[in-house]
């Protein structure tokens, strides 16, 4: 009884696993990949110590070349830039955490497949949207982030982040767009990041 | 025997030395600076830093991790150093949280004194961005997030890491980082070819699974260094024993004389062994070089005597004896003059040499002048060999063709000196004095630009009369190496007092902070903003309250502190406290070097001290030269008359300037050394010339001694000149093409009066 059980399980966890693999790909497939992408984002971010969230708004700009632009325009406007190897802060360079970068550009490009090297992924590919949650595989992304949980139609639309301290962010897209040519403003911000 | 048995004891201790840095001179530092410089070049001795490289961070990863199982099993290293974890992190929060109010970096010291909003802008610009996560986790215990802006202020290279691994990356690829340190800095040859081999196997095993492995650090230097100084060795060592041999076998077909002089070198060069070492307590592969070098000289004395025995029909060893000695002795009192130059310039290694090579010559010279004559009765040579005919030739009519055609031949070699010399151009580079492989350059080339923190060899000397004053002056050439570094005269400094506050500043810091926060109700307004409760307010208002009289003095903050950081600190003595202030990517070294004018501060860059040393004692050695010419010639004017005197001076003389205009000609590498090889030079032109002035009726058998003792050490010395350290090529170079023209011009010596 045992050892079927085992084995049910272990037929489970492969078909589970297969199952996510699959479910990827179409999702992949369903999600508009152009070189550049951008769009508004209003982000929220619940701190377990602070009585109100942290309400931001701004822009976001990828480019599948040069990284992403990370705009906040209220309360306080800062500007992030951040690509495979670089992050740039108001503060200066920081380190790219946890191959932050990666997903970061990752998901805002629709390569969702890059994730599964960092992330075991388990989700849900419906008609009108999809789902995806994402569990980090390095042991020291997993003390920070407990999980992701990704959701969108034909472009990604909602992302949340659970901190293993229990604080959450969530960051929704709207106004999406796909331009052929970067504006100069944008050139410009990319500009920093170029060695 | 006494030399045997006290043999048998030294070598078996580690005597030999490798380090090239062993050979470099520091007694004329200020003892404080000297031994920052030795603190500094031990910690430099013993660092190899590994990079694997592959096409994706994680193929990286897992290479780095299978190289640092190799590297642990091989047991050269005490410290291996893969995953950076967070431990870091913990433990100097653990530690230092408690002072988060005293232990300001300056940035936020600036921020406080200016305008103490920014502070509140640049975190709400944390707390808002998206990574804003790992700055915030301690928001609860760290409102105003003081220690992890400390923290991170702390390590102003930023690296990206993966699993605890740092990864760097150009342009095709990712890097795994991996440091070690050899466990002593002594640089033992095995173990540095143990370090090879290990460097190079891991590196085709890294290229044969698609990766790529590159190795840099001190120690790889010197074992490149010390494996073709070992080549050196040999080849010098065969190629001037077979040279011999093949020469005396064929001058005097007896296996006599062979015998004898292997017998006179093999006494040399043990002895010289034997007591560099017990002298020196080591002694420098570099010396064995040169060492190998003596093997021509110590032969000359042996060739002279048994040449002699052509001389004269009713020849034997006594007599010989009595006839060549005041040549020979002449010989070794030039030659012994010579090392004696070489032993007072300021360099252990050539003060190594002098000695080694001094008692190298003293000792077969004494074989010679004793035993010989004992061990070679009646030993007298039949047959007329086929190259004193040739010898004996070319001395009577070398000379005459010379001086049938002095006027145009003159002429020549003047226009050729005076060229050659006048294209001399002086390179004191101590660089120079190791040439390492022109890849093992590229892959620290490549290193440095990938992985920046890696300190250059210049630093700063900081010191103060207690640790307040020390604090006082480091603070003030940081404050000053900070605006340097805003114009990109470098790229980062590291100096303790940046992130150690002293007990009176740690005070400041705090009141600084209860004037602008705490006091005046901006940290209130502040929490209330972001949300925090009125308990979670005042809860913090508690906390720096309590801390008030809190501070954390110089030594365990460096208990805490990482390694490369406890290095910087040099300690106390009765008299000065003094700290390194290390520097990295220069760019303008003369801005730096004007800091200088700080009070307690100097900046230390030994490879350009060593460098201008190196010019400075070319200078000092030229008139050395000049020196110890004239001083022979005075001992030879005494002798034999000053004309004669001029005349016998006249071939070393000759032979030194030629072969200082061939320098300049082929464009050989010019500095001390040089001068130094011309020394030995002096004594080897003084050798053929004395033995030519003195030979009278036995011209022919005094060409063939000359000739043969001048082939013999063109074999040692000549074969310098094929080796890789450029220095050594140019000494060889120096001495060959020496001894090639004292050789041309000595037989002129007592042509004319011969013939009339």
């Amino acid at each position: 009884m045992r050892d079927f059980l085992k084995a049910l399980l272990l037929f489970l966890l492969s078909f589970n696993h297969s199952y996510a693999g699959d479910v990827l790909t179409q999702i992949t497939t369903r999600l508009a990949k152009t070189p550049i992408t951008s769009g508004n984002f209003q982000q929220e971010k619940r701190l377990k110590i602070l009585r109100k969230p942290l309400q931001s708004t701004g822009t976001f700009t990828y480019h599948q070349s040069k990284g992403v632009i990370w705009k906040t325009l209220t309360p306080v406007a800062s500007l992030l830039l951040v690509n495979d190897t670089r992050l740039l802060t108001a503060q200066g360079e920081l380190a790219v955490p946890a191959a932050f970068g990666k997903v970061f550009t990752a998901m805002l490009g629709g390569n969702l497949n890059q994730l599964s090297d960092g992330f075991s992924i388990t989700g849900a590919d419906q008609k009108s949207s999809w789902q995806l949650e994402l569990k980090p595989k390095d042991e020291l992304l997993k003390k920070i982030i407990s999980s992701i949980v990704l959701s969108g139609d034909n472009e990604l639309r909602l992302l949340e982040i659970q901190e293993a301290g229990g604080n959450a962010t969530r960051i929704e897209f709207d106004k999406i767009t796909h331009p052929t040519q970067l504006t100069s403003e944008q050139e410009a911000d990319f500009e920093h990041l170029s060695p | 025997m006494v030399i045997s048995i006290l043999g048998s004891q030294a070598l078996r201790r580690d005597w030999l030395e490798t380090g090239f840095l062993a050979l470099l001179p520091t007694t004329e530092q200020k003892p404080e600076i000297a031994k920052a410089t030795k603190q500094h070049n031990e910690l430099m001795a013993r660092k190899v830093i590994w990079l694997t490289g592959a096409a994706t961070s994680q193929a990286a990863i897992v290479q780095a991790q299978q190289l640092k199982q190799q590297l642990q099993q091989s047991g050269l290293f005490n410290r291996i150093q893969l995953e950076f974890s967070a431990q870091n992190y913990r433990e100097s929060y653990q530690h230092l949280f408690p002072f988060r109010y005293q232990l300001l970096d300056s940035q936020t010291k600036l921020i406080l004194t200016v305008n103490p909003k920014d502070l509140i802008a640049q975190n709400l610009e944390i707390l808002y961005s998206p990574i804003g996560q790992m700055q915030s986790t301690d928001l609860e215990r760290d409102p105003l997030l003081l220690f992890s802006r400390y923290f991170n202020a702390q390590n102003p290279i930023k690296l990206n890491v993966e699993q605890g691994v740092v990864i760097l990356h150009d342009e095709q690829k990712y890097w795994a980082l991996l440091l070690t340190d050899l466990q002593d800095n002594t640089n033992k040859l095995e173990k540095l070819e143990i370090l090879l081999d290990l460097a190079g196997s891991a590196k085709s095993q890294a290229q044969a699974a698609g990766g790529d492995l590159m190795v840099s650090g001190m120690p790889l230097f010197t074992a490149v260094g010390a494996q073709s100084a070992n080549q050196e060795i040999s080849t010098v060592g065969i190629g001037s024993s077979v040279g011999i041999v093949l020469l005396m076998l064929l001058t005097f077909r007896s296996p006599r004389p062979l015998l004898l002089s292997f017998l006179a070198i093999g006494c040399g060069m043990f002895s010289a062994l034997v007591l560099s070492v017990l002298f020196f307590g080591k002694i420098n592969i570099i010396t064995l070089v040169f060492g190998a070098s003596l093997i021509g000289v110590a032969d000359d004395y042996a060739v002279h005597f048994f040449c002699d025995s052509f001389g004269s029909e009713d020849w034997n060893p006594r007599r010989g004896l009595r006839y060549i000695l005041p040549g020979l002795f002449i010989g070794l009192l030039t030659h012994l003059l010579s090392y004696a130059g070489l032993g007072f310039s300021p360099f252990p290694g050539l003060q190594e040499m002098a000695f080694f090579s001094a008692i190298g010559l003293l000792v077969a010279w004494l074989t010679v002048v004793m035993l010989f004559p004992v061990l070679l009765t009646s030993f007298k040579p039949e047959h007329e060999p086929k190259i004193l005919k040739l010898t004996s030739y070319w001395q009577q009519h070398w000379p005459a063709w010379l001086l049938k055609n002095k006027r145009w031949l003159s002429v020549i070699v003047l226009v050729f000196i005076i060229g050659g010399i006048w294209q001399l151009t002086p390179r004191d580079d101590v660089r120079l004095l190791q040439s390492p492989p022109a890849e093992l350059i590229k892959t620290a080339d490549i290193i440095k630009q990938l992985f920046p923190s890696s300190q250059d060899n210049q630093f700063f000397l900081v010191s103060g009369n207690d640790q307040n004053d020390w604090h006082h002056n480091e603070q003030q050439l940081l404050k000053r190496l900070e605006a340097l570094k805003q114009q990109h005269a470098l790229k980062y400094y590291q100096g303790i007092s940046d992130y150690w506050p002293n007990e009176n500043d740690q005070r400041e810091n705090y009141q600084l902070l209860k004037q602008t926060f705490y006091e005046s109700g901006l940290l209130k307004q502040y929490m209330t903003d972001l949300g925090f409760t009125d308990a979670a307010v005042k809860a913090e208002q508690q906390q720096f309250l309590a801390t008030e009289n809190k501070s954390i003095a110089l030594t365990p903050w460096l208990k805490i502190a990482d390694e490369t950081r406890q290095q910087l600190w040099l300690g106390c003595d009765s008299e000065h406290c003094s700290s390194i202030v290390s520097l990295t990517g220069i760019s303008d070294l003369p801005a730096l070097a004007e800091l200088q004018n700080l009070p307690g501060v100097s900046l230390v860059d030994p490879v350009g001290d060593l460098s201008a040393l190196f010019a400075r004692y070319r200078v000092r050695a030229s008139w050395l030269l000049v020196g110890a010419y004239a001083l022979v010639f005075m001992g030879l004017g005494l002798k034999f008359g000053w004309r004669n005197g001029l005349t016998i001076i006249s071939v070393p003389a000759v032979a030194a300037l030629v072969s200082l205009a061939m320098m300049g000609w082929f464009d050989q590498l010019f500095s001390l050394f040089n001068l130094f090889a011309l020394l030995l030079v002096l004594g080897i032109g003084i050798d053929d010339a004395v033995f030519f002035f003195m030979a009278e009726d036995k011209r022919a058998s005094t060409s063939l001694a000359v000739t043969l003792s001048a082939l013999t050490t063109l074999l040692a010395f000549g074969l310098l000149a094929v080796s890789s350290t450029e220095i050594v090529h140019a000494f060889g170079f120096t001495i060959a093409t020496g001894i090639l023209t004292a050789l041309m011009c000595a037989p002129l010596i007592g042509f004319r009066a011969y013939k009339i």
